[in-house]
């Protein structure tokens, strides 16, 4: 059953979470208008190929992990990066149904799910942090945000694995204190990737589209 | 030159473009990026030496810091925290030069394994816009990219030498086909196809003009070749000026306008044709009246429309296809090679890995101008070399005259003894054509008789093999051994065409043509560069002196050589006696 908390940590789960919420909405709003204030190279010659399509399939590549040269040779990071990111959505979700909705997280069996989540998330997180810190080529293209920001994701998890049975105080504080940093910190930092990619996937698929290269060929690439 | 906090001028220049001219879409490449690490072995500088500098993105991060320090929110504040920096002297910008031309060949195969699909390419090419601009580029690119201003191609050719080429070549047309009316038209106004190709075809390896004549007149089409604007191939791709681009594609467009054609074919030139058909509208900012296309899409529709037939037992020797970066990854062409190869070739085989996913043949992006990083494009060609190995194939077809220098590189350093050359070549061998009406020798005149050769090279075989080859050929020869003797034979023998070994001990090869081509007098006597090193490069695209009049690598196709013989001696005779006009118009 969902603890009783102190008034600190109720505006911590819920007011200081909407106003991080706020300032992460409005920072995103204008890094897109910032974004499109670029203005856009376009081609001028009849496309060779069809850019609806090219463009669905861009998007599509990040669950089609046989179409990237890189993820089919590296199926493993691939899994991690899925897993990863899979931990990443739900420990957004816990942030909006805990405050207002406990028990619907209160199951034992959804506990422990969602821990085996996290606690997946935290392995995923602590082997991205090895390889970069391991691998010199990693290392030489690494900058602190790098580091830091999957140090940072990786307690993040660690702290919804002890935070996800809401029967530790100083666990939900860990959590949304940390939910909270996120939501201000991550739209300037590398995080903020991911408003970047439905952007850069459009743009990748029109171009490859428009010259016939995407979607890739139908025909076996290693025949 | 810059210290402490000042900024050089150059530099501040470059910092300013940088913060003022991104598209979207280099804005995206540049902010996308996570340093994953999931592009780093798609790159073959990286899979051939390991160094971590080679990774695609350690690469890019010596631009994107520029992003991070002056454009990216968090890196205007504290730009160590996201590996911002900015540069600040011209060392600085020499450094990015050696990063941007030097280990990139901007062939985009990391850009088909990314995630988000960053575009380094175009990071690379927006880095050498701006260093160019501001003089920083390899000398072979300034030499060249002057000459596409200043002549309207990158080989320098007059347009007197363009006009007796296809004279010349135009008469072997005549004697291969049999046909006294066979014709390579200029200028033709109204025709259906209008053919630009790449200077290499003029200069030195008119082999694949030769072929795409024989399967015209094969194809019985109504083409031309235009008088100017004839060049397919752009250095604004690989310099990133927008300017030069606009300014070959529009010599291009303006002639096809003026004649009033049916269509532009594009010779076989990954980046000729990327640039022609795809990128030169886009910075003319024209929208083109006429279609375009490579000359692979026209031999498909000839075969599929029964206007040629071919005989693959032609060629019954094992070939691979090397797919060229620019047209498999940048212009979606990866069948059409494939289909023409199949039905002209009784054994073609796959690379692999193939199509969009093959690797560079490490002479893209301008690379074969570049003998500054030479050394290193060879290292690198290491991943190309293993996957044509593997192939089993005796002849590497491609569709890149590019890609064909690339590749002879390659092949030469890695001693893997197989010839290399465009898909045309390969379909013309395989023509069935009617048996020739005349006799070549009663066609065309042979050039070659009485002609006298010196041949200087330090292995003796070879001075044996080449005096025998072109004595057979009724040709005088005399030969020297050495740098010493071949300057005194020089003088005294007074040939009318001198074969150059450079590769002798000490570059004394490439001291002896310097010298000829300094001297007053030798000046004149043609020079062709038989050679089995790479260095010959340098003296086509550098240009301190005169380039050669025709190179061949070594080991010899004796029928190449003595074609480039005909070429440089037949085409020198016509000069001032030709008809003035180039061939039938
Ligand atoms: S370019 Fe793409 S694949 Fe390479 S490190 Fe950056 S995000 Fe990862
Ligand atoms: S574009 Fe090609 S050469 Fe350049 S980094 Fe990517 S894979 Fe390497």
């Amino acid at each position: 059953m969902p603890i009783e908390v102190s008034r600190f940590t109720e505006v911590l789960m819920d007011q200081a979470q909407l106003v991080a919420l706020a300032i992460m909405a409005a920072v995103y709003l204008l890094k897109i208008r910032w974004i499109l204030n670029h203005a856009a190279a376009s081609e001028r010659t009849p496309a060779r190929g069809d850019h609806g399509k090219a463009i669905r399939y861009s998007y599509a590549t990040l669950a089609m992990p046989w179409e990237l040269p890189s993820t089919r040779r590296h199926w493993f990071h691939y899994l991690e990066f899925a897993f990863f990111h899979i931990a990443v959505a739900v420990a957004i979700l816990v942030t909006f149904v805990m405050p207002y909705w406990p028990r619907l997280l209160s199951g034992r069996d959804m506990v422990d799910l969602l821990q085996i989540v996290f606690a997946v998330g935290l392995l995923a997180a602590a082997s991205r942090l090895t390889r970069r810190i391991g691998t010199p080529a990693m290392r030489a293209v690494s900058s602190p945000d790098d580091y830091f920001s999957l140090l940072m994701l990786g307690t993040w998890f660690a702290a919804a694995i002890l935070a996800a049975p809401q029967a530790s105080e100083p666990a939900l504080i860990a959590f949304f204190g940390l939910t909270a940093f996120f939501l201000v910190y991550v739209p300037f930092s590398k995080i903020s990737h991911y408003i970047y990619w439905p952007f850069i996937r459009y743009y990748t698929g029109k171009h490859f589209g428009h010259r016939g290269v995407y979607p890739a060929k139908s025909v076996p690439r290693h025949a | 030159m810059a210290s402490g906090n000042t900024q050089s001028p150059s530099a501040r220049a470059v910092v300013e473009g940088f913060k003022n001219g991104l598209s979207r879409q280099t804005v995206l490449s540049l902010g996308a990026c996570v340093h994953c690490g999931m592009c780093n072995d798609s790159c073959h500088y990286y899979l051939a030496t390991g160094d971590p500098q080679m990774t695609p993105a350690a690469k890019t991060d010596k631009v994107r810091k520029l992003y991070k320090r002056h454009v990216d929110w968090l890196g205007r504040v504290a730009p160590a925290w996201v590996g911002g920096a900015t540069l600040r002297t011209d060392e600085d910008l020499q450094a990015l030069q050696d990063v941007v031309y030097g280990s990139c060949t901007m062939c985009r195969r990391c850009t088909l394994s990314c995630p988000f699909g960053v575009d380094t390419a175009l990071i690379m090419r927006t880095a050498r816009g701006l260093l160019t601009a501001q003089g920083f580029a390899p000398e072979g690119v300034k030499v060249v990219s002057k000459d596409q201003w200043e002549i309207g191609n990158q080989m320098g050719v007059s347009k007197e030498d363009y006009l007796e080429t296809l004279d010349w070549l135009q008469d072997e047309l005549r004697g291969d086909v049999g046909d006294p009316e066979a014709m390579i038209p200029i200028d033709k106004e109204g025709a259906h196809v209008l053919f630009l190709v790449n200077p290499r075809e003029i200069k030195y390896a008119p082999m694949s003009l030769l072929a795409a004549a024989k399967i015209f007149y094969a194809a019985g089409e109504d083409w031309t070749m235009p008088s100017v604007g004839w060049d397919n191939t752009n250095f604004g791709l690989f310099s990133g000026d927008n300017k030069l681009g606009a300014h070959m594609g529009k010599l291009a467009y303006d002639q096809a306008r003026k004649l009033g054609i049916g269509k532009v074919v594009i010779s076989e030139c990954g980046h000729g044709f990327r640039a022609t058909k795809w990128e030169a509208p886009n910075w003319a900012k024209e929208d083109l009246p006429f279609p375009m296309e490579s000359f692979l899409e026209t031999m498909v529709e000839y075969v599929n429309t029964g206007r040629l037939t071919l005989d693959p037992t032609a060629n019954p020797r094992p070939v691979t296809y090397h797919d060229p970066c620019n047209l498999a990854r940048s212009a979606g062409i990866t069948e059409e090679p494939r289909f023409l190869l199949k039905r002209s070739c009784l054994d073609f085989r796959e690379m692999t890995p193939n199509r969009q996913e093959n690797f560079c043949c490490t002479g893209g992006g301008g690379a074969m101008s570049m003998s500054e990083y030479a050394q290193r494009r060879l290292q690198v060609a290491r991943v190309k070399a293993d996957q044509i190995r593997a192939t089993g194939a005796e002849s590497v077809a491609t569709a890149c005259h590019n890609c064909i220098d690339g590749l002879s590189d390659l092949i030469k350093h890695y001693e893997l003894k197989v010839p290399v050359r465009n898909v045309c070549e390969y379909v013309a061998d395989a023509l069935v054509l009617p048996a020739p009406a005349i006799a070549r020798d009663a066609l065309i005149p042979t050039g070659l008789r009485g002609k006298r050769v010196l041949v200087i090279d330090d292995d003796p075989d070879t001075v044996v093999y080449l005096t025998t080859l072109f004595e057979d050929q009724g040709l005088d020869t005399v030969s020297a051994h050495n740098a010493a003797e071949g300057m005194t034979a020089a003088r005294t023998a007074q040939p009318d065409l001198i074969t150059l070994d450079i590769s002798m001990p000490g570059r004394s090869g490439a001291d002896v043509f310097a010298k000829l081509r300094s001297d007053e007098v030798l000046a004149r006597i043609p020079v062709v560069i038989v050679t089995g090193a790479i260095d010959f490069r340098e003296l086509m695209y550098r240009r301190n002196v005169p380039p050669p009049d025709g190179y061949v690598a070594k080991p010899i196709d004796p029928e190449l050589l003595l074609m480039t013989l005909r070429k440089v001696l037949e085409v020198r005779h016509r000069e001032g006696v030709g008809s003035g006009e180039g061939a039938a118009v």
